[in-house]
């Protein structure tokens, strides 16, 4: 019984910890504030590949003809 | 008691991301008891929300989420908020092909690219903008197709991650060799009959189309790429947000072919020329006629198509199977005809449980798409709301003042404006442009009818079906108006659309004859550089207030600040 009451008792908190973060936005003032400066940091420093150097010509045998 | 002034600053932030500041003319006193149990039970009544108060600077954040009322607030909190959590774990897991590989995969594309790392993990608040002031019905109809989107969404970028070679050390893994890489306006329902072999997944829509609607600043980096390398500003910001994602190399190697289209306009051929430069593998170019309902063009249609299936069985080997295709069409015209129920029930009662934005973004979504399993899941949930709202006469969004057309092609970056309309000045958005497009049933009697209606399908694509196609077809606005009951027009002016922007005069003019309420909304499709959302708010609030002398239902929202938004 007192097991029940415990797990109980764990799973009221952790569900009111989650209305607390919804309710005061705090997964979008993570995100906001946080997050997403860090990952934009890491996008713009990322090496990219210099795409312009695709060579562009024709391609031969795409089709065909039956 | 001196304060320090760390202990200040710390105490003004926790201020502005907290609290809410009473209005100035509360009266002080005395707390009516019984109107607090009121409100705390059903809500405040839509007059006296104040959603305005609710946002930290112009951010978009909440400093609290909206209350409304203790069965819609749980309803949001348990059905919504943890659901979709709960469901997008879960769907990470179930289409990565298994909880440690799913999870793997998607945490290998979020490192890797913008468009996913950026975007995506805001996507509740894109609920929030979209449900803002939603209450009941027709709170949980809008959100159920957005869940169906997220899904959806969810399904495509990791069947991208599991077989992209730039994630998996350039390895052409059996899953890259059975993907065909499409455009987004190259509808899903040209490979049905290739579906339980190969998988179609389309280039442009999560890395573009969807980012524009969930988070308007990944967008604007693609764009800034495409001119960067000399290319022109000014054809339209959806083309060249589509090409800037290959300059920046933010493109998933998923696929051994392409297929390209046309649609929705001749931007769409320099978006496929520049498509066919960096990936540099085979393309097959499916064009579709501009004057689509030419009936000399219908034959030519049928055999671009026709040629395209062609295509896909020379390079995968794979037949084209007529039963296969009759099975997904017929699929997809169960999906057809429940949005004729729904366009029913939008135009001739006060009974839709879908807002202006949901119905916009769903439709748009999944008839572009194809047939997919969610979208049935997710009808079967509407279907349930809809027949309780129209059996019992709910009134879905009861401060209706006027019922609303909007027409011409969308701001993505403000697809939510509908729902603030409504919570602002009473506009309730019933039919966009874009929900009207593709309104065709595949018939599956014969290879020929199958392959005409199939055409027709392609020919209606959004844009195309009545931007670009003709002016008769943006003209039959006024059919749609009379349809669905609208007093009002809300006419996009995208302003770096040639095509619209052709026929602008037309409008003024007919407008003026008819006697017709319309408001002209300047913007530039996913770049919110040009035209804020702000100034588009202003546009709409002028319109009321001088033309219209209205007052506003929710004054706080009438001047906001969310430039730096999501
Ligand atoms: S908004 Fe206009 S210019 Fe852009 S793709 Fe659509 S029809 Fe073409």
């Amino acid at each position: 019984m007192k097991i029940i009451l415990k797990i109980f008792g764990i799973l009221a908190a952790v569900y009111a910890a989650l209305f607390a973060v919804f309710y005061y936005d705090l997964d979008g003032k993570f995100i906001y504030y946080i997050f997403e400066p860090m990952m934009v940091r890491r996008y713009d420093n990322m090496k990219r590949e210099d795409t312009l150097k695709t060579p562009y010509d024709m391609k031969e045998d795409v089709m065909k003809e039956e | 008691m001196k304060i320090s002034k760390k202990a200040k600053m710390v105490r003004d932030k926790m201020k502005e991301l907290f609290v809410v500041e009473k209005p100035e003319n509360e009266e002080k006193g005395k707390r009516d008891i019984k109107k607090i149990a009121r409100d705390f039970w059903y809500g405040k009544p839509h007059e006296e929300r104040r959603l305005g108060d609710l946002y930290i600077g112009d951010t978009g954040l909440y400093k609290h989420r909206e209350w409304r009322g203790f069965v819609d607030t749980m309803y949001y909190f348990n059905m919504i908020w943890l659901y979709n959590y709960g469901h997008m774990v879960m769907d990470i897991m179930k289409f990565g092909g298994g909880p440690v590989k799913g999870v793997v995969n998607f945490s290998k594309g979020l490192m890797r690219y913008r468009w996913m790392g950026q975007t995506y993990l805001t996507v509740m608040h894109w609920f929030d903008r979209g449900l803002e002031g939603m209450r009941g019905p027709i709170l949980r109809g809008s959100a159920w197709h957005y869940r169906g989107m997220v899904c959806e969404t969810i399904r495509q970028f990791q069947e991208m991650f599991a077989s992209d070679k730039k994630l998996h050390g350039g390895r052409e893994s059996e899953q890259w060799k059975h993907n065909i890489a499409h455009n987004e306006t190259v509808s899903g329902s040209i490979f049905y009959g290739f579906h339980d072999v190969l998988e179609d997944i389309p280039l442009e829509m999560i890395p573009y189309f969807v980012t524009c609607h969930v988070n308007n600043h990944t967008v604007l980096n693609y764009i800034d790429a495409a001119q960067s390398i000399g290319l022109p500003s000014d054809p339209c910001p959806m083309c060249q947000a589509e090409y800037g994602i290959f300059v920046l190399d933010d493109y998933p190697d998923f696929a051994p072919t392409m297929i390209t289209s046309n649609e929705a306009c001749d931007g769409s051929v320099a978006t496929s020329v520049i498509q066919d430069w960096f990936l540099n593998r085979p393309l097959f170019a499916m064009p579709q006629p501009m004057r689509y309902d030419d009936p000399l063009v219908q034959e030519h249609c049928q055999r671009e198509i026709e040629e395209c299936w062609k295509f896909i069985e020379q390079q995968y080997g794979v037949p084209f199977n007529w039963e296969m295709y009759c099975k997904y069409a017929e699929e997809q015209n169960k999906l057809t005809a429940f949005e004729h129920e729904k366009w029913d029930v939008a135009a001739n009662t006060p009974y839709y449980p879908i807002n202006g934005v949901a119905q916009a973004l769903y439709r748009i979504y999944y008839s572009q798409d194809g047939n997919r399993p969610i979208w049935h899941e997710i009808d079967a949930h509407v279907r349930k709301i809809m027949n309780h709202t129209v059996k019992n006469k709910i009134v879905t969004l009861p401060k209706t003042r006027h019922r609303v057309i909007a027409w011409s092609c969308a701001p993505l970056y403000y697809s939510s404006w509908c729902t603030w309309a409504y919570n602002c000045w009473g506009l309730n958005c019933v039919i966009n442009m874009d929900s009207l497009m593709f309104d065709q049933f595949l018939r599956t009697d014969t290879y020929e009818h199958a392959l005409e209606d199939l055409s027709w399908y392609n020919e209606k694509a959004p844009m195309r079906a009545m931007a670009v196609g003709g002016h008769e077809h943006i003209l039959s606005l006024w059919d749609y108006m009379e349809r669905f009951n609208c007093d009002m027009v809300v006419m996009y002016d995208q302003l770096q659309c040639k095509g619209m922007q052709g026929i602008h005069g037309v409008f003024e003019d007919e407008f003026r004859k008819r006697n017709i309420h319309a408001i002209w909304v300047p913007h530039a499709l996913p770049d919110k550089r040009t035209v804020s959302r702000k100034e588009i708010r202003k546009i709409i609030s002028d319109y009321m207030i001088t033309v219209m002398r209205e007052e506003p239902l929710d004054p706080t929202l009438v001047d906001f600040e969310d430039d730096s938004s999501w």
